[in-house]
């Protein structure tokens, strides 16, 4: 029998959690033995996993203070994990108090640790959801609660889009996220790439997140700016992560070994 | 602060601490993740060095500045095992030289400074690595408190959904058979008693058929709400479609579920509006009312059904106590009925014969054929046993054409010097409406070689009732082809001469009780009735057999009447034919 939708689901701290090693990479203490584990055989297949991470977020940082800076006050962080440091509420809420975020993770111990750190601020909240079903995402009364879609909304899907495979059809959950979108929207994206990757660092990074229940799915250049369809990339496109818009020039140094790309699009009007 | 005696901090110093600045950073990055930008980050390195040139040379020497400082870089997020070392080599080999800080004991405070940043940065580090552990287990325990709540709460939901009808949410099947199995095992079984409502609308398909099944579905959920509210206290299920149980329980006898049998009634009798238009729905209902004491779930179910049926064969909109009487009589022709197919299917069945005698000389004119049951458990059974059975359920169909089969069969076979006596065989109303009855008919004889003019078919007056023409087709077919057509008990039914005057008829058989009453000395009503029949017949050229003649009396009479056969104990018993055969030769 298949499980209804308001069944509970299944939780389990015994398997590694790809929040959880996303936040041990960022030298975090918000993990469990089997989440260090994982994310410990990551850094021997790929020792330089904790910079990944790093260059990430500060990609998220960068990226959420350029839409800041442009006016937009609507932050939809999907797959935002477990809130260490750095997140979209304490980075926009500085520079605009006014400003709301709504997070969504599927990660059921993510979004109860986000509920403890939100619970006194009325301008931020969190979903228990999953980037596969945009159109739940897009209904959820905590959304509709604190969103209004008819004004611009930055929709950031930073380092979680290669969770998704092809099967999950991701150009179809952006055009719903899109469609749902107003004139002066925003998209941030950012994925694993294994573009001038060896052949066995990939396939040893895969083992490892095939045991978290989430497993890589990598993206080209090509195929991550064919999934801005509908937006108009801000300069300078589709890049490694570092090498947008960057504080410093010698912070985009060597930029290819962050192995994640990323990019920022507008909905035009 | 006291003002540093023994040591100065050179003008100039600007750009060495620009220049020192510069370098903490670039030692800091990519040792973890830092939130925040380059100028911020330069602007809280540059702070905590003015911090540290401070307390390198300040009197007294205070080393809570350094542990101020290493806590606030694990504030600031700087806050790994790798920013704390290369903090450790940049300041060690930088600080003093970039500041062109003087002092004469200054390798050694810087020494005991870097200590303390560490002891701070340290002490710091932990505190947070346990701030984030306790967070993160807080998270995943009140998130395994969620799921079990949720999990509970979802059980609760199943268990209300196996348990309740989705339309209106009373307890269902389940749920009902689950209280009434407690009610039945309960250690005070031996001295309570239970009552049971079976509840059924009448033509509740009508409601569906006029308004449509969304009216229906409205229906239900009214009256399920109607029973719910004037039956509080009681467990009020649905059992599926429009029938619906009431459980009454420690009942102090019939009078208890009765009344609360009224109450139901009266509840749903209520007019309800569907659709628009005021609808009344009525119900029956079958009450069971008995000690727990020996009671089974599904015989107490079963009953309040068979009651319900009762209730509604007698025209529904009332309730029905159950009579287990009349409930054992009807399992038992239940029983009967079904056991004909296999009884024909294993020659049960046989027939006897009574003789049909000439009131003018005695003559064996004919034989009446009479079907017998020969039960495996009931012994020998008589037809008023079973015919009335076969003819509610079509089963006389198959069993009247077999004894058509049979007598035909058997009187082929009779030879007797001076006149073979014809066979008699009583059609019921179906098999005369059947069509193909006059091939039938033709076959059998056929088959068997009787002559038409040897059988004789009684059809009773009711099969000529209906106003259908092709049963008159069928016995005129049938007489022509020579078959003789009795109407059997003529004179107690309506006795309509026109189908006399139409009908292919030869016979008519009187029926018995007007004979009974030829025994009196004196002529009465019945000696007049049967005269008078015997004349119409005559007039219409039809021969008059009379039935029941039990008395020497009554066929010296019925002879002067002018009858012209009898049949009844007086002429001899149904038996089997040969005997019959035997006394003739």
């Amino acid at each position: 029998m298949r499980r209804p939708d308001w069944a509970p689901d299944d939780i389990d701290i015994e398997r590694p959690s790809v929040a959880r090693m996303y936040d041990y990479y960022l030298g975090g203490s918000h993990n469990f033995a089997a989440d260090r584990a994982a994310a410990q055989a990551m850094v021997a297949a790929v020792p330089e996993a904790p910079l990944m991470a790093q260059a990430n977020r500060a990609f998220l940082r960068r990226a959420v203070h350029f839409l800041a800076d442009a006016g937009v006050r609507q932050f939809l962080d999907i797959g935002s994990g477990i809130p260490t440091v750095g997140n979209v509420h304490e980075i926009v809420q500085q520079v605009a108090p006014d400003s709301r975020v709504v997070y969504v993770d599927t990660d059921p111990v993510a979004v109860a640790h986000s509920q403890e750190i939100l619970a006194d601020n009325d301008q931020a909240t969190v979903v228990q959801e999953d980037l596969r079903r945009p159109d739940r995402i897009l209904g959820h009364p905590e959304l509709r609660r604190l969103l209004d879609l008819n004004q611009p909304t930055a929709v950031l899907i930073v380092a979680v889009l290669h969770f998704v495979s092809d099967d999950d059809r991701p150009a179809e959950l952006l055009r719903t996220l899109r469609d749902a979108l107003a004139p002066g929207s925003w998209l941030v994206l950012s994925q694993a790439s294994d573009e001038g990757r060896p052949d066995s660092e990939r396939s040893d990074a895969e083992a490892v997140y095939r045991r978290t229940g989430s497993p890589l799915w990598f993206r080209d250049r090509s195929e991550l700016t064919t999934l801005f369809d509908g937006f108009e990339l801000a300069e300078p496109g589709v890049v490694w992560v570092p090498q947008w818009r960057p504080e410093t020039p010698e912070s985009s140094v060597n930029a290819e070994a962050s192995a994640f790309l990323g990019g920022v699009g507008r909905i035009g009007g | 602060m006291a003002s540093p005696a023994t040591a100065t901090q050179p003008s100039g110093a600007n750009s060495g601490m620009a220049a020192f600045t510069q370098e903490w950073a670039n030692a800091l990055t990519g040792t973890s993740y830092l939130p925040m930008t380059q100028a911020q980050l330069k602007k809280l390195l540059n702070r905590l060095a003015r911090q540290l040139a401070t307390a390198l040379l300040a009197e007294p020497f205070d080393l809570r500045a350094g542990q101020r400082v290493g806590t606030e870089l694990v504030a600031a997020h700087i806050a790994s095992a790798e920013a704390l070392g290369r903090t450790v080599e940049v300041v060690q080999l930088r600080l003093v030289r970039d500041l062109g800080l003087v002092a004469e004991d200054v390798t050694d405070r810087l020494a005991r400074l870097l200590a303390a940043v560490t002891t701070g940065y340290t002490r710091a580090l932990r505190d947070r690595t346990l701030d984030e552990q306790e967070s993160i287990r807080r998270a995943a325990m009140a998130q395994r408190t969620e799921a079990e709540r949720a999990l509970r709460a979802s059980e609760a939901r199943f268990r209300h959904q196996a348990t309740h009808d989705a339309l209106t949410d009373l307890p269902n099947r389940n749920l009902f058979t689950e209280r009434l199995t407690a009610v039945l095992e309960a250690p005070q079984r031996d001295t309570d008693r239970v009552g049971l409502c079976f509840l059924d609308l009448d033509q509740f398909k009508r409601v569906n058929d006029l308004h449509g099944h969304q009216a229906g579905d409205r229906v239900l959920t009214e009256v399920a709400n109607r029973l719910r509210q004037a039956l509080a206290g009681h467990l009020v299920a649905r059992l599926g479609g429009d029938a619906f149980v009431i459980l009454i329980e420690r009942t102090g006898g019939t009078r208890d579920v009765i009344a609360v049998a009224e109450a139901a009634l009266a509840a749903v009798h209520e007019p309800a509006a569907v659709a628009g238009q005021e609808v009344t729905v009525r119900t029956s209902i079958g009450i069971v009312e008995r000690q727990v004491a020996g009671a089974s779930a599904n015989e107490l179910m079963r009953a309040a059904d068979c009651t319900l049926h009762w209730a509604k064969a007698a025209g529904g909109g009332r309730w029905t106590l159950y009579d287990a009487e009349r409930d054992r009589q009807e399992l038992t022709r239940q029983a009967l009925t079904a056991a004909i197919p296999p009884g024909l299917d294993r020659g049960e069945f046989y027939l006897d014969y009574q003789p049909l005698a000439s009131l003018r000389d005695g003559r064996l004119l004919g034989v009446e054929a009479l079907v017998r049951w020969r039960h495996p458990e009931l012994g020998v059974l008589r037809p008023d046993r079973f015919i009335g059975l076969a003819e509610e359920t079509g089963l006389i169909v198959p069993l009247g054409r077999w004894v058509l089969a049979e007598a035909c069969r058997a009187a082929g076979s009779w030879s007797v010097t001076g006149g073979t006596p014809f066979v008699s065989v009583n059609l019921a109303v179906r098999q005369v409406h059947r069509p193909g009855l006059v091939d039938e008919v033709r076959n059998i004889l056929r088959c068997t070689g009787l002559p038409p003019e040897r059988l004789q078919l009684e059809i009773t007056e009711s099969a000529m009732m209906s106003p259908a023409e092709e049963p008159v087709r069928a016995l005129r077919c049938l007489a022509d082809l020579g078959v003789r057509i009795a109407i059997d008990d003529f004179g107690t039914g309506y006795s309509n001469l026109a189908y006399l005057r139409d009908l292919p008829v030869t016979e008519l058989k009187v029926a018995g009780e007007f004979v009974a009453g030829l025994r009196a000395q004196e002529p009465q009503a019945d000696e007049r009735i049967v005269a008078s029949l015997v004349s119409l017949a005559h007039a219409l050229d039809l021969t008059v057999t009379a039935e029941g003649v039990e008395t020497a009396g009554q066929a010296e009479r019925l002879r002067a009447i002018g009858c012209d056969a009898g049949q009844g104990w007086h002429f001899g018993r149904p038996e089997p034919a040969d005997r019959i055969l035997a006394r003739l030769s």
